[in-house]
Formats: C-alpha cells, sequence, structure tokens
C-alpha cells in the first residue's frame, strides 16, 4: 500500500514535470461563466444546475481517469477505499488543480471520507447571486463531485459525492463528502452460443 | 521481432480496435486485395493458433472474413480474460498475467486499472512488450483517442477509435519496433 | 472632513456609492455632510461627468488627479481601461479651525497640512492615488464574479469592505 507521503510525493513531481499548465483565471473564469450560463438557461433552478454540473463532471470524469493513469504511471489498483482517498487527494487534486485538499471523518467503515478544500481554485473571485436561493441551493463546484464519481467508476468503484458545506455560502469550510457504495464486478463477455 | 496482430478490448469485453500487420511478402502478394481482408486463421475448437495470414488473391469473401476476424477477437478475449482471472486467483489480485507462448506465437497482455485490455500477438523471441503496450496507451490511446473531444467515452463498435493520428501513431510506433 | 466615493459605469449609471470621513489625525472615518450636501453631492459629482470626458483623451493616464471644483468639493477621477469611472469628491472642512474648535489652535495647524484639509497639495494626490488604485483592484476582482454582468450594481460586500478598508488606509 502507498503511504500518504509517498502519494504526496508522486503528486509533485507529476506536476512539476508532465503537466502542462495553464492560466488559473482562464479556467476561473471560464469555469464561472459554465455556471453562470447555466443558472440562466434553467432560470435559476439550482437544483437543477447542480444537476447539470454533476452529470458534465461526470462525463469529463470518465475521460479524465485516463489521463489520471497515463500520467501517474499507475500499473496498480489501490488496495483499500483509503489509500484511493490519499491517491484522489494527494495525485489526482494536486496535478489536476494542484490542491490538496484534506482527508477527514472517516466513517469506521472505511467507506466514507470527507474532502476538505482550503482553497478551490474554481471558486476565485466568485460571489454567489443574492437572490436569497442561490446561498442555500447553489453547490458553485458541484462540477467536482461528478469528476469523482466518472472517474472511480472507471475504476471499478461505485461511489456518491456531494458537498456538505461551501465557504461561498458562508461556511465556514468547504466539504465534500464521498461515500463507496460498491465496488463493480468485472464485465463477463457475453456466451457465445 | 515481428508483430502479427494488436487488438484493444474495453471494459464491456467488446473489441473495440483490432490491427494486423502482415509480413512484408505475404502483403506483396495479397496487393490487389486490400490489407484489411487478411486475417488470422483459428483452428479447430482445442484453441491453437495458427498465425499463417490467408492472403493471396483466392480469398475474397470479405464478409466471411469480417465474421471470421471478429470470432478471433472473441477468441482472444475468451483466453486473456480467463487466464488472467486464472492468474488472479493463483497469485493473489496484485499478480498481472503477462503473455504466454505457444509454438507459433507469442501473445503480450496489458491491463489498465480503468479495464481497457491491450493485446499484442508477436513472433516467439519477442521479449516482453507490456512496456510497449503501456506506451500505446498512454502516448496514443489517451492523446489521440481519449483526449479527442469528438470521440464518444464508451467506443462502442469500435466508434472513435479509429481516428487518422491514432492509426499513424500506431502504426509508426510498431512498424519502428519491428 | 468627508469624502463621497462613487463608480460610476459605461452608461453615466452609479455601480456603487460610498460615503466617508478621514481616519487620519484623529479623524472618525466618518462622512460629516449634511443631508442637503448628501443629495448635491451625486448631482456635483454627475455634473463633473462632462469634465471627465474631456480630459480623459488629453493625457493616456488613468488618474486623472482633481479635475473638478464646486465650491468647496474637490472632484479627483480615476478612468479605467473599460469607461468606467471612479470618482471622489472631496470636501476640506470648511473653514479651517471650525470642524476642530474644541482642540484649540494646535489641532487646526495641524490638519491644516493633513491631506484631507489640503485637496490640491501633492501628497494629497498621491494618497488619492493609492486609494484609487487599490479600489481599482479590488473592482477587478468583484467583476470577475460570473455572476456579475457588466454595468450591473455592485452589491458585493467583501467588496465594500475592502473599499472601506482602503479609505481607512490611505484617507
Amino acid at each position: 500500500m502507498m503511504s500518504a507521503s509517498k502519494a504526496s510525493r508522486l503528486g509533485e513531481e507529476i506536476w512539476k514535470t508532465r503537466i502542462d499548465k495553464v492560466n488559473s483565471e482562464l479556467v476561473v473564469l471560464t469555469y464561472g461563466t459554465i455556471v453562470a450560463q447555466l443558472c440562466k438557461d434553467f432560470d435559476s433552478d439550482y437544483v437543477e444546475v447542480n444537476k447539470q454540473l454533476d452529470k458534465m463532471g461526470y462525463n469529463i470524469g470518465l475521460r479524465l481517469i485516463e489521463d489520471y493513469l497515463a500520467k501517474s504511471n499507475t500499473m496498480r489498483r489501490c488496495a483499500n477505499f483509503r489509500e484511493t482517498a490519499e491517491m484522489i487527494a494527494k495525485v489526482g487534486f494536486k496535478i489536476f488543480l494542484n490542491i490538496t485538499p484534506t482527508i477527514t471523518n472517516w466513517t469506521s467503515d472505511s467507506k466514507q471520507f470527507s474532502l476538505v478544500f482550503d482553497e478551490n481554485p474554481l471558486a476565485d473571485f466568485v460571489e454567489l447571486p443574492d437572490d436569497g436561493r442561490a446561498q442555500d441551493e447553489l453547490w458553485f463546484s458541484n462540477i467536482l463531485c461528478g469528476v469523482l464519481r466518472g472517474a472511480l467508476e472507471m475504476v471499478q468503484m461505485q461511489v456518491e459525492a456531494h458537498f456538505i458545506s461551501d465557504v461561498l455560502r458562508g461556511n465556514d469550510t468547504t466539504e465534500m463528502r464521498i461515500s463507496l457504495i460498491r465496488y463493480i464486478d468485472d464485465e463477463l463477455p457475453p456466451e457465445d452460443d | 521481432m515481428v508483430i502479427y496482430s494488436f487488438y484493444i478490448f474495453d471494459r464491456h469485453t467488446e473489441c473495440i480496435y483490432s490491427k494486423l500487420w502482415l509480413p512484408p511478402s505475404a502483403a506483396a502478394a495479397a496487393a490487389p486485395a486490400t490489407p484489411a481482408t487478411a486475417n488470422i486463421v483459428t483452428g479447430d475448437g482445442a484453441g491453437s493458433v495458427t498465425l499463417a495470414p490467408r492472403g493471396g488473391p483466392h480469398n475474397t469473401d470479405r464478409r466471411s472474413v469480417k465474421v471470421k476476424a471478429s470470432d478471433d477477437a472473441k477468441l482472444i478475449f475468451g483466453t486473456v480474460f480467463s487466464l488472467r482471472n486464472m492468474v488472479r486467483k493463483l497469485g493473489g489480485d496484485d499478480d498481472a498475467f503477462i503473455s504466454y507462448r505457444t509454438g507459433q506465437y507469442k501473445l503480450h497482455y496489458y491491463e489498465t486499472a480503468s479495464s481497457l485490455r491491450f493485446v499484442m500477438l508477436t513472433d516467439t523471441t519477442t521479449l516482453s512488450m507490456r512496456s510497449v503496450l503501456h506506451q500505446i496507451y498512454i502516448n496514443l490511446w489517451v492523446e489521440y483517442v481519449v483526449k479527442n473531444p469528438l470521440a464518444p467515452v464508451e467506443h462502442k463498435g469500435g466508434d472513435g477509435v479509429k481516428n487518422e493520428l491514432f492509426e499513424l501513431g500506431l502504426d509508426q510506433f510498431v512498424r519502428g519496433l519491428m | 472632513m468627508s469624502y463621497y466615493f462613487a463608480i460610476i459605469g459605461t452608461q453615466d449609471n452609479p455601480l456603487f456609492e460610498y460615503e466617508f470621513g478621514t481616519s487620519k489625525q484623529g479623524g472618525d472615518g466618518q462622512a460629516h455632510f449634511n443631508d442637503q450636501a448628501r443629495h448635491l453631492n451625486q448631482f456635483v459629482l454627475h455634473s463633473s461627468l462632462d469634465i471627465v470626458e474631456e480630459v480623459q483623451w488629453t493625457n493616456g493616464q488613468s488618474y486623472l488627479k482633481a479635475i473638478d471644483k464646486f465650491f468647496n468639493n474637490y472632484i479627483s477621477c480615476f478612468i479605467t481601461g473599460s469607461n468606467v469611472k471612479l470618482l471622489l469628491l472631496h470636501q476640506p472642512p470648511s473653514s479651517p479651525g471650525g470642524g476642530a474648535s474644541g482642540l484649540g489652535a494646535a489641532a487646526s495647524t495641524r490638519s491644516s497640512t493633513s491631506i484631507a484639509a489640503n485637496p490640491t497639495s501633492p501628497q494629497t494626490e498621491e494618497a488619492v492615488k493609492n486609494f484609487f488604485t487599490e479600489a481599482y483592484e479590488n473592482y477587478v476582482k468583484a467583476t470577475m464574479s460570473p455572476f456579475y454582468r457588466a454595468n450591473m450594481e455592485i452589491r458585493n460586500p467583501v467588496f465594500r469592505a475592502r473599499v472601506v478598508a482602503a479609505g481607512r488606509k490611505y484617507l
């Protein structure tokens, strides 16, 4: 099993050597525009916007995992869900967003944990609309939940991910909760007649 | 080193890409027909596979060739899938099935964590092609197929795999090895 | 000693306004406009926009310094590349010593050299420039929010807090 510090080093190394960098403001403004446009398109139905963001993230995750595997040179699976969490936080988030969220609040069965984001590059400059609802309903960075769901599905883990707090809403922290639902079995080839 | 053929199987066990490389002599003989009509001939049900490309003008029944090729792919997948499962059962989950060899050819296998399976058939003297398959995955598959925004995520029926960059890159890479 | 700060959009529409007083030399940071002046300030600022439009083409600078004067009100302007104007109305104490009568002559001499009492001095120009620069930086950040549209009123409380801080720091 890969130790936490080894995962950090791996993330750091990939970030330094194998990642093409892009202007962060370009990313922030692009993502912000997408969210704002969704809010407009769905008439500020924030529940629906959250859903759409999650869906977009899911489709990104399905592809992004391949890039992750290629860049991290992963040749074997994580031994358990705790190791998976380490790799998500210290390698995945590191190489794609250059942040390392803190892993915390494990349940005793090691099937649920939280990622606490000390910084969130997607949310720089963002001020939620003050229509009295966005603060309670919109999860601005919800795309990240979808990304994790999609990426983990490709490596045979069905998970559920959602935000439970966000500094944009005035909470003290930005926290995402991730629960492992099940490991997905290999698909079997169809029986030949 | 001679490389005979190459296959990619997705997580739904479907063959989403296959390519055959003919030895120069057979290719010349098959020149009037398109190279794609060449295929691997499987023997009887005992699973012995002979790799004599059935080149030559006498083989013109493309439909049966196509069926044959897809049968081959299914057979190969069945074989590597069973072997991989057996390997894991005996050697533990971290053990990996890498290759097997017959009197005629050697089959190399590489599986990604996302359940993509890469298979390559070469002559018997070839050393491990695992790193080659890994290179194909990270340098060609991820770059040209996964990162192509127009390609679908799931490649049902090989959809979106056969783009020019991937085909060209693969052909160059493999020919560079031979 | 009072200031009135406003941001004017490209359609000459107000985006943001804030009244404050000096925090230097024992100032309480409160604006001391009377009710009538409050309403007047908006007109004064608005009428100075004509002058801004004349001056803005005469030099390539963003900071146009004090561009207008209306009785005892001095107006400084900072214009952004996107033609948004940051305007500061600056009202020194109407009669020297009048505002600080309780503190005696010593206080009034000291305040006579202060930024607040000398709207045209180089130090004041510099202080106002610093204030504008900081306000502009924060304005840019506020408008980078994806939910902000051009020429929309800035209601962001964080932005307001930062302008308040800049006012306290420089003026």
